[in-house]
């Protein structure tokens, strides 16, 4: 991809359409005069092919038998190899041309779809399954391809062969022309009804195959329950069961086919030799020289035996319609528009946060469920100040912080952002101002470096990269893997332990060096020993930030500026450390309960 | 993994030649399927020879019935001619009807005949082989195979006599030219194998590009949270659009050669055309060659196309279905490590004591795990097994069931060196539940039931309500009929750990194993399985690899084990006492655990 050259040249949307084809033809665009000229050139190439027959039909009327010399003959075969030169380059230019279209098209499209899928709002990935937008990424995009590469081709060059034979035929003998068509709507017909039987066939047996692959999976990944409970034979007859109804499916499939190319070998071979016997006569009673009848067997057989291949190429096509559509769909999504907002500052954001009154539902809930899930929350954060969130699982926490890079926009009330309000930033903007560690952290499947490099957009030094890790207490760690900084991650290289990713995501984090920190429980799978460190990290980087913590412990909690208890999307108490526990309720609860572990702790242990 | 096995890993490289040995085996699983084999060679024989004729009883319409103008002769040989369509249209359907079938039974035989041995295959080499690969081997290297067997080498007899029979009536009618045209043979098959072989790399990149396409959109997908977080769409994107244009150059570069090959392999014909235009001419002139003759002969030139387009495409493929096979093979010659001896002897219970005398092993040599471990546990212990991730636990409870064998040294049930006895008589009388529990797609009810297969729906629940997963199951809509989905994906990692302890409990062990089982099942939860597994453990030895202090405090034995070592074993009390490494376990680790959980629920539980 040269540089200079946008990667998604436009927005794909314009060429949608209601009718598919006319969608598909409209996703043409940049390509119309290739695929024009490779249909131009299938003309071509059909025409020089008659041109072929006609040529033997001038042999043997003109030159055979009339005291043909060598140089006479010569001149004759030269003409057989120019036509096939001509008939050979230009099917070379259609396929070219057609492969060519086909493949810029599949690439464009893939492009499209990969940035406009991470484009999508957070609320269509909530409700779209991966798999799904894979399957439309992937196998639709191929089946479009392919719809450009073959069956657009193909039609066009049954149809053309067909006309241009046809009419090279009527010239020679009009009745004979109509003669010889009789079968072929018979023909067409009988392929389209057998394709689309044979493809609905064919789906049954596709599904009878993931049947068996998912059984086959679910053996090898369950390998230790089959073995534990030594159910090796029961898993045999369970996988036979499956694996034979899939060589049923496959026999059943193979009889339609061993059908319909007998029955349509019939139709084809009795409409030729009808051809044969009838123009055969008409040369006899001399309507016809025999040079005419070497050039209809000729031709005819370009107007009989491709049309078995239209029914098929019609069933594709159709098949193809159902991809573009289902692609169709997700281009038709709205982009989470990252750039929209009047209100943009030079420099970086104070970080002063104040939430008033603000509620939050996620879209799209069922009725019963519609209570939103947080409720009137307010608070005040001043620049530089930590904010620790505590709750039960489900009470919000969060929902609450995905609110402040707009992942989500609140329902109801305002968030104010250095005295503006949140939804006046453009989402990118604010982004750009925070930094996240989730209790889950992903992980590209890159190198480390890259991993902890991800968050800047400029060149990084070696040593910043290493000093961060050693901030997130992950060098050592780093360095002890074969290939340091340049283990790749995930499945084609190592697989790192959930305090691991945690610290690779707080190095990242600290690389980043944003204005707004939020921590989801990033320290949750580490162990407590490094969590010491960590703990010493953390609280150096939010020095100066605005902070969001979520935690469960009250060494991180209680030196907050601000704690808020969060109980079903309300916010239950709110305060300082000291102020909270002289008052009843959850935080001095847990606080009391947190304490007397550890006093029982020492207690059973001495 | 060495490079070595790396190297085996990688997929559709093929190394192979034609390997005598490997084509021969290939052949043999055909043997049981011999009349399909002998039925389908002999018909498509038969449609090949009659496709040499139906050239050469057109040019005998020709030169014996049009030209001289005798109409019974032309019908003569017409309606000789309709016989034969009908004739081969039914030994059509026989060809693909049987080669098609014996194809599928091929491939269901090499399915059943790796997934039985896959049952037999030991842990150790599942460990080393990823379940994609075998995935691989299952789905498509029998597919590969299958069709050797079956289309490939009907596609090679079909071309092999197709071009034999032509070759005898060319020589019938003319030899000098017949010998003439026939050079053009060996030039074409050279040129038409060069070209599959350029196509088939090609085809080979851009399946290898397609995965790497799937696997980017995974990642964009699942990672596009912190895609969006971090503002790096546009870097994103560009990464994947260079992958995306390298798969439009191979797609392009894969298009257009194919596009090349007819046109070439047809302009090579023409040549021969030629000749026959200028040679067979002069025949003509002379008497030597009719005009029929040299129809039949540009006929059978044109035609002489497919059966060398046949021939380099089974060369091609016929090379990877060797490497396909070969990897079948080995498959199916990998003996199991662990296996019965003979004279290996059945034992009525499991309820003895257990013995470790002396036990090395390792999974990779020079790596040991277990050292000169030593162990004596009486029937009916609860043995609970602590001490950091890779010391060992996981080892000693594989050791136990005889997934793996001591390397040296012996383990003994009542005095009795374990590899004397069947492994059916040991898995069978164990009970295991796993971390990560696996269930098996279907409903709740048949998961549990894989515990004991005939128990009856009331056993069933009695497990069920022991385990603690009854309350949530009827719960659920369709109670014991729920779906679990495909691994188990419908429920909750506790929900899974409830139900595979059910499933344990059904299937009344004589051991009883928990490798971390309950580790994702709220502590509310957990005490409703308390009781159950108390009722598990009493009167049976037991082993449980554990975090959560409720379960270890239970044990009669506690066995610290670090570095494949016993470094501190006894009762909870007794070890506290140490003041050790279980000491620091335990005031470290377990009081964030449970001030985690304290947290979470609010204060609910402790």
């Amino acid at each position: 991809m040269t540089s200079n050259h946008p990667i998604i040249d436009f927005d794909l949307k314009e060429t949608l359409a209601e009718n598919r084809l006319v969608g598909l033809w409209q996703l043409l665009r940049g390509y119309y005069l290739r695929f024009i000229i490779a249909n131009i050139a299938v003309a071509v190439s059909a025409f020089s092919r008659t041109a072929t027959y006609v040529l033997i039909g001038f042999y043997v009327d003109k030159v055979l038998g009339t005291g043909a010399t060598w140089s006479s003959l010569l001149l004759v075969a030269l003409a057989f190899g120019g036509l096939a030169l001509v008939q050979g380059g230009f099917t070379f230019i259609s396929g070219y041309l057609a492969s060519q279209t086909a493949e810029g098209i599949a690439q464009r499209l893939r492009n499209y779809l990969y940035d406009h899928i991470q484009r999508l709002s957070f609320s269509y990935h909530d409700r779209t399954k991966t798999g799904e937008l894979i399957q439309r990424a992937t196998s639709d995009v191929e089946a479009v391809r392919q719809f450009y590469q073959d069956q657009a081709m193909s039609i066009g060059r049954i149809l053309l062969l067909f006309i241009i034979n046809f009419a090279a035929i009527w010239r020679i003998e009009y009745r004979l022309a109509l003669i010889s068509v009789v079968a072929v709507p018979a023909l067409v017909a009988v392929s389209y009804v057998f394709f689309k039987r044979i493809r609905h066939q064919y789906e049954r047996y596709q599904e009878q195959d993931a049947i068996v692959s998912t059984r086959l999976q679910e053996n090898l990944t369950g390998v230790r329950v089959v073995k534990a409970f030594a159910r090796q034979d029961y898993e045999m007859d369970q996988f036979d069961r499956v694996s034979w109804m899939k060589y049923k499916m496959g026999r059943k499939l193979i009889l339609w086919h061993s059908l319909f190319w007998p029955s349509s070998d019939i139709l084809a071979g009795g409409q030729m030799l009808t051809g044969y016997v009838v123009g055969g006569l008409m040369a006899m009673n001399g309507v016809i020289t025999i040079g005419d009848y070497l050039a209809y067997i000729g031709m005819l057989i370009y107007i009989i035996w491709p049309m078995r291949h239209l029914g098929r190429v019609i069933v594709q096509t159709s098949t193809a319609l159902v991809s573009y559509h289902r692609m169709a769909t997700i281009i038709r999504e709205d982009k989470e528009p990252v750039n929209a907002g009047d209100y943009l500052p030079d420099g970086n954001v104070a970080g002063d946060i104040r939430f008033d009154r603000v509620s939050f539902a996620y879209e799209g809930e069922k009725e019963d469920e519609s209570a939103p899930v947080l409720h009137d929350i307010s608070f005040y954060v001043r620049p530089g100040q930590t904010v620790a969130l505590l709750g039960a699982s489900g009470s919000g926490k969060t929902t609450l912080v995905n609110l402040l890079p707009r992942f989500y926009d609140y329902t109801e009330g305002r968030i104010l952002l250095d005295g503006v309000e949140l939804t006046r930033y453009p989402r990118r903007y604010l982004r750009s101002q925070m930094a996240f560690v989730e209790q889950e952290p992903f992980l590209f499947s890159r190198t480390i470096r890259e991993n902890i490099a991800y968050g800047v957009d400029r060149e990084v030094s070696e040593e910043e990269i290493i000093e961060a890790a050693k901030a997130a207490a992950i060098h050592d760690s780093i360095m002890r893997f074969p290939e340091g900084y340049d283990t790749l991650v995930g499945e084609r290289g190592v697989t790192l332990s959930g305090g691991q990713k945690q610290r690779i995501a707080i190095a990242r984090a600290i690389l980043r060096d944003p204005r707004i920190l939020i921590l989801d429980d990033a320290t949750s799978s580490v162990d407590a020993e490094t969590e010491e460190i960590i703990q010493q990290a953390l609280f150096r980087l939010m020095e100066g930030r605005t902070s969001f913590i979520i935690a469960h412990r009250f060494q991180t909690v209680m030196h907050a500026d601000l704690i808020l208890v969060l109980d079903h999307g309300r916010i239950a108490q709110m305060g300082s450390h000291e102020e909270l526990i002289q008052q009843p309720g959850f935080y001095r609860n847990i606080y009391e309960l947190q304490s007397k572990i550890d006093d029982a702790l020492v207690a059973e242990a001495a | 993994m060495s490079d070595n096995e790396k190297r085996q890993f990688e997929e559709e490289e093929f190394t192979a030649q034609f390997n005598g040995q490997v084509l021969r085996r290939i052949f043999a699983l055909t043997k049981p399927h011999w009349p399909m084999m002998v039925g389908f060679l002999a018909s498509i024989i038969l449609v090949s020879l009659l496709d040499g004729y139906f050239t050469f009883l057109s040019k005998r319409m020709i030169d014996e019935g049009i030209i001289p103008g005798d109409r019974a002769q032309l019908f003569r040989l017409a309606g000789q001619y309709g016989l034969l369509i009908i004739a081969q249209s039914a030994l059509a359907f026989t060809f693909i009807y049987l080669v098609g079938a014996l194809s599928q039974r091929v491939r269901y035989d090499l399915r059943k005949k790796l997934f039985d041995h896959l049952q037999e295959l030991s842990f150790s080499y599942f460990d080393r082989t990823p379940v994609g690969w075998i995935m691989s081997r299952v789905a498509s290297d029998t597919e590969r195979v299958g069709d050797l067997v079956s289309w490939s080498f009907l596609d090679a007899t079909w071309a092999v006599i197709n071009v034999g029979a032509s070759f005898y009536f060319m020589m019938k009618i003319n030899w000098q030219l017949a010998l003439i045209v026939i050079t053009v043979l060996p030039v074409l098959v050279v040129v038409a194998i060069y070209f599959k072989k350029l196509i088939l790399v090609e085809y080979r990149k851009v399946r290898k590009l397609n995965s790497r396409i799937t696997g980017a959109f995974n990642e964009n997908i699942t990672g596009v949270r912190v895609t969006k977080a971090f503002n790096r769409e546009e870097k994103s994107l560009e990464a994947f659009a260079d992958l995306s244009h390298d798969r439009y150059r191979a797609g392009f570069r894969a298009g257009w050669l194919s596009a090349l090959f007819l046109p070439v392999v047809q302009i090579i014909s023409a040549a021969a055309i030629g000749v026959v235009v200028v040679v067979g001419g002069l025949q003509v002139e002379t008497g030597a060659l009719t005009i029929g003759g040299i129809q039949a002969f540009i006929s059978y030139i044109a035609f002489m196309l497919w059966p060398v387009q046949d021939l380099a495409r089974v060369y091609a493929s016929t090379q990877q279905a060797i490497a396909s096979a070969e990897r079948i093979f080995s498959l199916l010659d990998t003996p199991p490590e662990v296996q019965d001896r003979p004279n290996a002897v059945e034992v009525e219970t499991l309820r003895l004591d257990i013995e470790f005398d002396h036990v090395d092993f390792w999974y990779e040599k020079d790596k040991p795990v277990l050292q000169d471990f030593t162990l004596t546990v009486r029937q009916g212990e609860t043995i609970a097994l602590v001490g950091p991730t890779g010391g060992g636990k996981s080892t000693i409870v594989n050791l136990l069931c005889r997934f793996y064998e001591p390397k040296t040294g012996v383990i003994r049930f009542g005095g009795r060196d374990y590899i004397t006895i069947k492994l059916s008589s040991i898995h069978s009388r164990l009970g295991i539940v796993l971390q990560s529990p696996h269930l098996f797609s279907g409903t709740i009810r048949e998961n549990i039931r894989y515990g004991r297969l005939d128990a009856t729906d009331e056993e069933i629940e009695e497990a069920a309500k022991l385990a603690g997963a009854h309350e949530f199951i009827i719960e659920l809509e369709h109670g014991y009929d729920t779906e679990v989905g495909e691994g188990g994906v419908l429920l909750s990692t506790g929900q899974k750990q409830l139900i595979s302890l059910a499933r344990a409990v059904l299937a009344d062990p004589d051991i009883f194993i928990m490798d971390e089982a309950t580790s994702s099942v709220d502590t509310v939860t957990e005490n409703l399985i308390q009781r159950g597994m108390e009722e598990m453990m009493r009167g049976r030895t037991s082993f449980v690899i554990a975090h959560r202090l409720s379960t270890i405090r239970r044990a009669s034995r506690i066995l610290f084990i670090e570095n494949g070592r016993i470094v501190e074993q006894g009762t909870h009390f007794e070890l506290l006492r140490q003041r050790g490494r279980y000491y620091q376990l335990y005031t470290h680790q377990f009081r964030r655990e449970l001030e985690r959980q304290s947290a979470l629920l609010g204060g609910r539980a402790a």
